[in-house]
Order: C-alpha cells, then structure tokens, then sequence
C-alpha cells in the first residue's frame, strides 16, 4: 500500500491543522507560551549567578552582604516570582495543549466512527473488525501524541537552540559560528535516519494491526476456539503476530540506536569545539574572547546538546504519527460507494410498500459468477410472499438489494415507483424491518435490543412486539425479565430466543416493509406457528417478505418464489406450486415424509 | 472479582479500591526473567554517567590550569581525555540501549503471551459476561502501555535513587546544616507527592474505564454495522459514541490536570530550597561561619539534588498513569479459570462414545437450575435427537459433555470414565460440535475447514466439504478453496457458512459429533443430499442432533423430548408416536401445518 502523501486531498499536517477547528488560537498561544517558557528557562540561572557575583565571590561581596540585604532579597524574590511564573506558564501551555488535542482527538474520531458505520458491505468485505479498531483506537493516538507532544517538544527544542544561538552570536559571532558546522551532520543524520525508519513504522501500524485482529478473532470466536481444543494452535498463532510485533518494535527502536552514536557524538562535540577553540583562543588570542564569555557559552551549552539528543526519539515520533495518520485518513476520507446521490428523495410519508424487481442481475465485485440473473417480480402493497430455494441460491443476496445494501448491476428496484437510488437512504431503510440470518443482538438488555431501531419505544410497545415474536414468555421467566441483559452477540441466549429477539426488533420499527430472512430457523414449531399468527394480525400495514425453509411457514403466504441459481424458477400459491409438481412439490413431499 | 450482572458499554467495570501490592510483586516476576540484562544495563548507565562527569573537571582544569599557563599541550591532551571520556560514555550508553531496547520488548511480549494463553483457558462464561471489546483493548493497547514503566522505569529509579542518595552524601559532608535545609524540601514534597497521587491513581483508572467503555461500543458497532444500518440508526449511534467520546475526552483532561502538576510541583520546590540555602546562608548564620566555597558547592548541589527528584517525579507520573492497565490486565490474569483440568486428571483414552448423565443439574446462575437430576444414557455409536421448545436446555446439555461448563452435581460419564477428571484438552479434541453460530475465521475457506486438522490433506478437506455438499459452491467462488473469507464473512450466506463450519467439524474426525442446529439455515434439498455422506460418516459415531426440523430428526435411533430443564421423553419416533405425548403433539402440528 502507498503511504506517500498524494493519496489524500490535504497532507498530513494540513489535515492535522483541519482538524484542530476552533482551537487555532488556543494552539498558537500554547505554541507561543512554550517558545517564553523556553526562553524563561534561561534567564533563570542568571539569577543565582548574579546572586553568587555579588554577594560571594565578587570584590565587594562583604559589603554588599552587610548592606545591601535588601537587594539581595529582591533577587530572591525575582528569581522565586520568575520560576513561579515560568512554572505556571508551562502548566497552563501543557493543559493547552492537552485541550487542543483532546479536541482534535474527539473530532476525528467521531468522523471515523461515522465513516465506519456508513460504509457499504464492500467496505466490511476489506477492512476487518481488529484493523479498524486499530485505526480508531491506537492508530489514532499517534495523532493525538503528535499535537499533544512531539509539535510540542519540536518547537521547545527550536526556540531553545534558536534563543542560544542568538545569545550566542549576540556575544561572540566566531565561536557561535564555529559550533554552527555540527548543523550540516545533524541534517544528515535525521534525513538517512528518516529514510531508513519510515518504512519500519509503516510496518509496525500493519502488524499492530494484524495482533489485533487475531486476538479480536480468537475473542469473538471463543467457542469455536474451545469446541476444537484449539488454545494451543491459537495461542501459536498469536505467537506469530506478538513475536513479529515486538522483533519490528526492536528494529525500529534499534533503527535509531545505528545512528544515535552519530548524533551523540556530534551533541559532544560541541564541548570538544568549546573547549578546544576557547582554550586556544583563551591563550593565543586574548582579545578575541575574554573569559566570562566562555564561561557563560559552557554554563549554556547544554541548550544546543540537549535538544539535539531528543532529536531520535521526536522523530520516531514523528514517522509514528505519519504511518498512523496515513492508516487514519484511509478511513477518513473513505466514502462508500452506496450514498444519497444528490438531491434523494426524502420520503417523510410512509411508503406503501410496493416493490417492483425490473429485470435485476446482481454480481459480487469479488465474484466470478452472477448471483442474480434478470429476475423481475412485482410485490404488491400488503402482500405476503415467500422466497424459497436451495442455498447459495441469492435470496439473501436478492433482499439484500432493497435496502440497498447492494447495487444491482443491471436493472432497477422500485419501491412505489421510485428506483431505491433516488430515496435517501435513511428514508428507504427506515421503511424496511429486516431480521437478518445472522441474529446480532448488542450487549444490552432486552428492552433495550428490541427498542434498537426506536428508542422512544415504551415499555409496553416492547411487551407487545415481544408478544408478536413469541418472546415474551421466555422473557418474562427471565431474572429480570426485559432488563435482563444479553451478553454480546446474544450468548446466554438459544438460538431460537435471538431469533425471537431479533424478530421483535424488526416489527418495532413498524416498517412498510418486513423481511424475514429465515428468521425462524432455530424455533420450535409451536412457537413459531404462534409467530405465523401474529404475524397476520400485527397493528400495522406491511408488505411481508419471509425467506424460510420450512414448508409450514410458507405455506399460508399469497405467492411464493421459487430461486435456483439466481433466477425465479417457480412462482404461485401452495396449491399452485403442488400442482405444479416441481421444486416446491418435492420440497412438501420431503418435509411431510410422504406423498401429499 | 467475578460479576453477578453482565458488562455493558454504559457501565464502568469494577474497580479494586486501594492499590493492591500484590501488583507490584507480580510485576516484578516478569522483571525477573530479565534481571541479568538488567543489571548490565544499570551498571552501563552509571559507567556512562561517571565518564560524563569528567566533562565539568575537564573544563575546571583547562580554566585553572592550562590557559593560565598558556600550555597548548596541556590543552591537547585535555582535549583528548574529553573526547575519550566522551567516546566511552556513547558505547556504555549505546550498548545500554540495546539492550534496554529488548528487555523492554521482551517483556510486553511475555505479558501479551501469558494474558493471552489465560484467556484461552477462561471458560464461555468470562466472554458471555462482558463486551468483548473490554476483552480486547487488555491484550492489545493496555498492554503496550506499561512496557516502558516495566523497563525503562525501573532502571531509572533505582539509578536516580543511587544518585540522589551519592548527592546526600556529599552535601552532608560538605555542611551539614546547610544540607538539612535542603532536605527540608523533601517532606514538602512528600505531602505533595501523596495528596496528588491519590487523585491522580483515581483519574486514570476512569480514563481506562471511559476507554474501555469506547472500544467496548467499538467493536459491536463494528461488527455489527449491517444491524445499524437497516435501522438506520446511524445519527442515534454517532451520538452516542459521541457521549463515550466526551467522557474519554472529559476523563483524560481531569487525569492530565494532575499528571502535569507533578513536574511544576517539583521545580517550584526547587528554587523555594535554592533561595532558602541563600537566606540562611548569607542572612541568618554568622559570618566567618560559612566560607563561600560551602555556599557555592552546596547550591550546586541542591542543584543536582533536585535533577533526580525530577527524574523521579516524572517516573512516578508514568507508574501512576501506567498502575491503572497493569492493574486491569493482572486481574484478567487473576481472572478464575472455573473449568480446569483437575490437578490428577488424566488423558482421555480414545472415545468409543458412550455417554451417560447421572442426576445432572446445572444452572447457569445461581438459584436458576437449568437442568435438574437429568440421568440418561446413550449407547456407543447411537444417534439421539434433542428436540423441545428453545431455551429447554438442549443446548446446554450437549455443551455439557463437552464439559464446557461445571455441573452442579452428578456426573457425566464417557465410556464410564468421569470427564471432570480427564484434561479438557484430551476430551474436547475428541469432540465434534457444531455451533449455533458459526464463526469464520479471516483466512481462506481452505484454513477455516482446515481449522481443527490443520495437517489435514487437501484431498481430505475436498472430502469433508463433499460430504457435506459444500464443495460445488466453494468450486464456483472466485479462488474456490483459497477464497479469503473475514470474519463477518459478508459474501457468504448463513446456510453456506453452516456448511462450512460443516466440513470443519467432519474433517477433526470427531468420535463424538454434536450437531446444535446445525442445519437450520440450510435448505432442505441439500440436507437431504448431505444426509446420505453424513449417514456413513455416522456409522458407529455416537451423535447428538438438536433441530427443530423433525424431517432432520426422524431417523435418529433415539429422539428425547427435553423441556424444563429435564427429559420428558425417550423413545424412537414410533414409540413416541405411540405414547401421544409431547412429541407426538410436536410432530403433528408440525404435520397439520404442512398438509
């Protein structure tokens, strides 16, 4: 994958710089108090210098201590006030930048979490659950550290060497300039080490990401895990990943010790200069420098070699935070395929519920065969149909297309006359109840799962859509009846309970549209024989569309499909189909056990 | 701590009040392992820190001695010594780093391996009580935090406490009163240390709640954004991820408020002691009574006296901020593994598959039994179906002789041995279960049929998924059996995921088979088909079936009618018939629907 900069419409820091809205001020003010706290750092020692020149080691320093207490109180006091303010000041600045950084960090990561929730299945097909939590979560704190510290300690370290060098030319431009030939090899240094330490951070991002995601498997997938006896294959398989995370982490953090020696090496040698130049011309040439200025150029050399030495450890920092930003802003600037065109449709009145498939085919970008073939078909307003076929056959595939989970490839779905292209989607989905195959309930309680697509529900709507799912009996046997709360995914729940969940989740929503799609597989006949029932007599209109299997839930529908191979193979009643003697009619002569 | 009530993103976890030193001792266990390098480093750190002190001598001797002399030579080899010292200092330092660099690395590694290899002993119980993004966000990103505090942090402490107690020691000989004024700073900072401490331990154990919480919502959002979507519920969840958002935001702020005292605290301390040593000195003891070298020599001290206090504060932050993960993950660590190998268990001989219940009950909450004085037996190689109104407990009573949870009393037998005493391991390798659910793993089809027989033949694989009628739709996928396949697993339906995790049950050649639904999504048509290679892969197989499909059903040996909590019948489908029970009753409005 391309980390470079092109990819996205801003550069990284530009898109840093976006995302701080409505603290640019703060920021600047917070960069600009760590450039005066910086320069407060060096005025301190004069203090105490000056404290020591008069009152001790000076000629008059017996006099000036008998006498002139009061001045030396007032020194007192300035350098205490000073510390104070400067203390104050880098407390105030640091919680700046915390502030700004914070806000940035809550900024992006709701855009991110917005970007991830409206993206199309294609987007799930590619990205998976432990790579995007990366990016939300670890990728995105590279960011933040980027505002909250590494700009930070970047601009501390430029006004610290640029106020010393100033001070330093201000008092003796030759030995200034002189300590300036280091400035060429640190260049150097930090553009091969830049070089040479991007890609291993690429790199890291990718395995961080990848450790996650085999733990976030291994986790979801728990019981999986534990029904084969895997733990020990899983644990070597999180071996791998942690392993291989932690010898990149080594030869990234080894990466900076190769040229560390370098650059330590060139911090010293500005002693070395010092001492050699001022030595020399301290003997040779008087006139060229007189001692206290070397004094004072030592007493402050620590300023250029100190920042010089967090140079490896802020660049690191900084080639972090571009891996990361790159991962970030993938998902950032993503737009799914499947949106609002412009100018939708708001349908603000509930839809009738009429659904027409217009000669609709339908392939996965990924497929190599077409899943849907010109299938065209006509839901009428109110109608129940059922869908029935083998597996793998596209039903799913098939109603997957009217909520627009996916777009055709050729044809059209109209609902009311209107192509699903032209609805927002919120309004088209909002007219659509689906219970899915896969029954995902949310770590919450009953009430509030069923109420999931409708939070104003009442406790008494939930009881009622529970009834109409059958679920309230099991409900209410529960310890806490609707407040219990269900574990992830729904475990401590059966199959047939999710299911029943799931179901009342959809009817709540009250839908133009109800889909089914086996949503009964693992209840029992009783139960859902009472859901058949309910179902006929729910408080609202809807258009019905089951998928199932069973016979007995089929059977009492006004039309029923027939898929193979992603065509409508048969269509008609029960009485119909059996006539027939196809599909259908070997499907009740199997599940009855005899010739009907 | 085990919960009584299941986790949720709205609720914070349980914290442990007072920091527990037990912490601190298990911490060090991993320091252990690593002592050896350790100790080099250390003694590295204070080489290198001893030929950096020659550098202020160097100076002193070319200010006094060389340039006053004019001695150019003297100059040179000053010069020299500088660069030496310099030159040693760099390799002691770089080699340090090294490895410190690997020690600190060494040690996420191990703590991630054992918080994993925990994990995987923890029983359903741990994963169905919490979110699983509390789970995750252990193992991943608390774990890198307290790596550098592990390492880095203690070699710092123990160095800046070596240094500061050599400071002490010169400054006392120096002055003694003098000194004792510097030390005065101490109780001062003490009191500060302790105050901020308290507030800070409390902060950032929200932060790590608050956070928890965010990956907690996360993760489930994640997986299920298809659930967001048809409900359209986007705005609703983007504000609520929002208000997690806020609370990480408004605890971080309130955790850092503190956190960044501490280094503010220290340097106000510092120069109240620095003016403090100048007022006594000068102002308050009697003249001739203090030479000014003292005062010089001791305010440089007091100097450095306060470098390593810094050094130490910022050490202290970093324990502070980090002691909230390190915390969380020993307690996953701590967590109980309820369902354990008995300390004598023994390897399960291989199964020949029959299986009893002796008075079984189980609940899976206290109070609320499940199963009560469940006996039956199932003779080696006989089909039984489970069949009853869900939620009866037929899922919990194959998941039982897997042993995946404790009964509360009787046992459960296998060929007569009792599985509580033979390891899990030796039993659940033996067992074939297909789940309700059926996860995929991200990889390729291959690896996830492959996944319980990992050494297992292509042709082998080829033969499982045949059997269950997988083959010919894995056949026309774009890369067929080395098709990637994520978790969630979008481009296959239900019914093919079945058939999947189908093949993947077949393949681990299980002398047990229990099959939990296993067909529910899956046509009839194909059932039919894969019944026929199922039956004979069957033959002499002890199997338990739970379906709702009576079609599935009917041709197990033995059908038993299981509904509240314990077998209400047992029979053949004909007995059953015949005795016009419950199963009968099931059966045929099963039968009046269709007809």
């Amino acid at each position: 994958m391309n980390t470079g900069n092109g990819r996205f419409p801003k550069g990284r820091i530009a898109w840093l710089w976006e995302n701080m809205e409505g603290r640019h001020l703060l920021y600047i003010a917070a960069i600009t108090g760590t450039v005066v706290y910086n320069i407060m750092q060096l005025t301190v020692p004069y203090f105490s210098q000056k404290i020591v020149d008069t009152f001790l080691s000076g000629e008059d320093a017996a006099y000036n201590l008998t006498y002139r207490k009061d001045y030396l109180i007032h020194l007192l006091v300035l350098m205490v006030s000073l510390t104070i303010a400067r203390v104050v000041i880098v407390y105030l600045d640091c919680m700046a930048y915390e502030h700004v950084s914070q806000e940035a960090l809550f900024r992006i990561r709701n855009i991110l979490y917005d970007k991830i929730q409206r993206q199309d299945m294609h987007f799930y097909n590619i990205y998976r659950t432990g790579d995007l939590m990366t990016r939300v979560t670890g990728d995105l704190d590279a960011v933040r550290h980027m505002i909250a510290w590494v700009i930070r300690v970047i601009i501390e370290s430029v006004s610290l060497i640029a106020a010393t060098m100033t001070f330093f030319f201000y008092m003796n431009w030759r030995l200034a300039l002189l300590l300036m030939i280091t400035a060429p090899f640190i260049f150097v240094i930090i553009r091969l080490f830049r070089k040479r330490v991007a890609p291993m951070h690429a790199s890291l991002r990718e395995k961080f990401a990848g450790m996650n995601t085999v733990a976030q498997e291994n986790i979801a997938g728990n019981r999986v895990v534990k029904a084969f006896a895997m733990e020990e294959r899983e644990k070597e398989r999180f071996d791998e990943c942690n392993t291989d995370y932690r010898d990149t982490n080594k030869k990234t953090a080894l990466t900076w010790l190769t040229f560390f020696p370098y650059m330590e090496g060139i911090a010293d040698l500005l002693s070395v200069i010092l001492i050699l130049a001022g030595g020399l011309s301290l003997i040779l040439w008087p006139d060229l420098m007189t001692m206290g200025e070397y004094v004072a150029f030592s007493g402050l050399i620590w300023a250029l070699a100190n920042p010089m030495r967090m140079l490896g450890n802020v660049m690191n920092e900084f080639q972090r935070f571009s891996a990361a930003s790159a991962k970030v802003m993938e998902i950032y600037y993503s737009e799914p395929e499947i949106k609002d065109r412009e100018g939708a449709y708001d349908a603000v009145d509930r839809l009738k519920g009429e659904i027409v498939f217009d000669n609709v085919s339908f392939k996965y970008a990924d497929g190599k065969l077409p899943v849907l073939k010109n299938i065209s078909m006509k839901i009428r307003s109110g109608e129940t149909v059922a869908i029935m076929g083998e597996t793998g056959c596209g039903k799913t595939s098939l109603i997957h297309l009217i909520p627009r989970f996916y777009e055709p490839t050729e044809g059209d779905i109209r609902i009311d006359g209107r192509s699903v292209k032209d609805y927002t989607l919120k309004s088209l989905r909002t007219n659509i109840g689906l219970a899915t195959q896969d029954v995902l309930l949310y770590s919450d309680t009953i009430d509030g799962n069923i109420a999931y697509g409708d939070m104003d529900l009442t406790r008494k709507e939930v009881e009622r859509y529970a009834r109409y799912s059958a679920a309230s009996s099991f409900i209410s046997r529960m310890p806490d009846g609707y407040d219990t709360v269900v574990g992830e995914r729904g475990v401590g729940l059966s199959g047939g309970q999710k299911q029943r969940i799931s179901l009342a989740r959809a009817l709540a929503v009250k839908p133009a549209i109800l889909i089914l799609d086996d949503t009964t597989s693992a209840v029992d006949m009783e139960t859902e024989k009472q859901i058949q029932h309910s179902l006929r007599e729910l408080d609202f209109e809807c258009t019905k569309i089951i998928i199932a299997q069973r016979i007995s839930t089929t059977k009492s529908v006004d039309r029923i499909f027939i898929m193979k191979d992603g065509q409508i193979a048969e269509e008609g009643t029960h009485e119909e189909l059996i006539a027939k003697n196809g599909y259908y009619a070997e499907l009740v002569r199997l599940q009855t056990g005899e010739a009907v | 701590m085990a919960q009584n009530r299941r986790n949720t993103y709205k609720e914070d976890e349980y914290l442990e009040e007072p920091f527990n030193i037990r912490h601190l001792l298990r911490a060090s266990s991993y320091i252990k392992r690593y002592a050896g390098k350790m100790s080099g480093a250390l003694i590295l750190s204070a080489l290198g820190g001893i030929m950096a002190l020659f550098a202020p001598m160097i100076t002193q001797r070319m200010l006094d001695d060389a340039v006053p002399a004019g001695d150019l030579k003297m100059l040179a080899k000053l010069a020299a010594l500088l660069i030496l010292s310099y030159a040693f200092s760099i390799l002691f330092i770089t080699i340090r780093s090294k490895i410190m660099v690997n020690v600190s690395q060494d040690i996420i590694y191990d703590i991630r391996k054992d918080l994993f290899a925990h994990l995987q002993l923890l029983p359903f119980q741990y994963y169905d009580d919490r979110p699983h993004g509390k789970i995750l966000i252990r193992v991943v990103n608390y774990v890198n935090s307290v790596s550098d505090m592990l390492s880095n942090g203690l070699i710092n402490i123990v160095l800046e406490t070596l240094n500061l107690i050599f400071i002490i020691i010169f400054m006392f000989i120096v002055n003694v009163r003098l000194s004792i004024v510097v030390l005065c700073g101490v109780p001062v900072l003490m009191i500060f240390m302790m105050w901020i401490k308290n507030k800070q331990r409390i902060a950032w154990q929200k932060v790590s709640n608050k956070n928890s919480n965010l990956n907690a919502y996360l993760q489930e959002n994640i997986v299920g954004a298809r659930i967001t979507q048809i409900f359209a519920r986007e705005d609703e969840n983007a504000l609520i991820f929002s208000d997690l958002s806020k609370s990480c935001r408004g605890t971080w702020m309130e955790a850092v408020r503190y956190s960044n005292l501490v280094w503010p605290g220290i340097d106000t301390i510092s120069v109240l002691v620095r003016a403090a040593i100048f007022i006594y000195g000068l102002l308050v003891m009697k003249q001739g009574e203090i030479s000014l070298g003292v005062i010089i020599a001791i305010s440089g001290y007091a100097a450095r006296f306060w470098q390593p206090i810094m050094n130490l504060g910022n050490t202290f932050n970093n324990f502070i901020n980090n002691v909230a993960y390190l915390e969380r993950i020993f307690e996953t660590m701590d967590e109980p593994v309820t369902v354990a190998d008995a300390s004598d268990a023994v390897t399960m001989p291989p199964v020949k598959g029959e299986v009893v219940f002796e008075n079984v009950s189980f609940s899976y909450e206290e109070n609320k039994e499940v199963l009560h004085n469940v006996s039956f037996t199932v003779k080696q190689g006989e089909s039984v179906a489970l069949v009853g109104p869900t939620g009866a407990g037929k899922s919990t009573i194959v998941s039982l002789i897997s042993r995946f949870y404790n009964i509360d009393s009787g046992r459960i037998l296998i060929d007569g041995q009792d599985i509580s005493k033979v390891t899990l391991h030796s039993l659940r390798s033996q067992m074939g279960i297909m789940l309700q659910d059926s996860f995929i793993f991200s990889g390729t089809i291959g690896d996830n049929i492959r996944y319980g027989n990992p050494n297992a033949s292509d042709e082998a694989v080829l033969k499982a998924s045949r059997t269950v009628c997988a083959d010919y739709f894995i056949k026309l996928l774009p890369d067929g059996y080395d098709t990637q396949v994520n978790e969630r697993g979008a481009s296959l339906s239900q019914g093919q995921k079945q058939l999947i995790s189908f093949a993947r049950t077949l393949l681990s050649d299980p002398a047990i088979l229990v099959l939990d639904e296993a067909t529910s999504s899956i046509d009839v048509q194909t059932e039919r088909a894969l019944q026929t290679g199922l039956d004979r892969m069957l033959s002499g197989r002890t199997s338990f079936i739970i379906a709702h499909r009576l079609s599935t059903i009917r041709n197990c040996d033995r059908i038993m009618y299981i509904d509240e909590g314990g077998i209400v019948e047992s029979g053949t489908h004909d007995e059953l018939m015949q005795k016009k029970g419950a199963y009968y009753h099931l059966y045929t409005t099963q039968m009046e629907d269709i007809a």
